[in-house]
């Protein structure tokens, strides 16, 4: 186990979590189009997710080798149940980023209609244009 | 080498990937790019998911940022309009609107 590699490589990781996170953010707030604001959006929820998985890993030791969460044993001892709490990573943030990634379909399929209704009112969905649309329409109701 | 630096070092190349395809994804103006692009990132991220110990994600992850999202994606940009370009507020006005 080459530790310099090792600790390269995950701050490289995390260094690029970060870099997506900052790059969907500006995509939510820069970009004017509705369409691409919702695929930033998704990415933004990813970069999240990732994130909590990333908190509960767990650090590899020389002569210790990790393994996910699942406990094969149908019948375990003491000892198989010792053995188990000391390989495997953290369950509780799987559990949670599990809910999160299908209640992020609910949002995303609600984000698409309320699009599709802007697109049949306005005839567009550029942010700016809609704005604009929305002013003149308030002016010319107080003329 | 080691297996521990194979994952390592797998986890760290498709992070970079993920970056390059955010990136494009962030900044083509075809929108049809750009769903190809954020479904290449799941890909990697899923890839990563796999590698941090977390297999009943990817399960659930593949299926849905790789399938769904594109799947709804597309039916929207094809009610929309496949290009992101800058509307002209006076030939806007003289149009259809």
């Amino acid at each position: 186990m080459d530790i310099e590699l090792v600790r390269f490589m995950f701050l490289l990781t995390v260094v690029s979590f970060y870099v997506n996170l900052a790059l969907s953010i500006y995509g939510v707030i820069a970009k004017p189009n509705l369409v691409k604001k919702i695929i930033a959006l998704t990415i933004l929820q990813d970069s999240a997710s990732i994130f909590a998985v990333l908190v509960g890993y767990k650090l590899w030791r020389p002569g210790l080798t990790l393994q996910p969460p699942v406990l094969t044993d149908l019948t375990p001892t003491s000892e198989t149940l010792k053995e188990f709490v000391l390989r495997s990573v953290d369950p509780l943030p799987q559990a949670l980023v599990l809910t999160a990634i299908v209640i992020g379909l609910a949002v995303t399929v609600f984000l698409t209609t309320i699009t599709l209704h802007i697109q049949k009112h306005f005839g567009t969905v550029n942010v700016d244009v809609i704005g604009r649309l929305k002013r003149e329409e308030v002016y010319e109701e107080v003329i | 080498m080691d297996y521990v630096d194979l994952i390592f070092a797998m986890m760290g190349l498709s992070a970079l990937l993920s970056v390059v395809a955010t990136a494009l994804a962030i900044r083509s103006k075809d929108l049809l790019n750009a769903v190809i692009f954020s479904s290449v990132q799941s890909v990697a991220y899923a890839l990563i998911y796999f590698l941090l110990l977390a297999p009943d994600i990817v399960l659930v992850y593949v299926a849905v940022s790789v399938g769904i999202y594109p799947l709804i994606l597309i039916l929207l940009i094809k009610k929309v309009g496949r290009y992101e370009t800058k509307q002209n507020w006076e030939q806007l006005k003289g149009g259809d609107v």
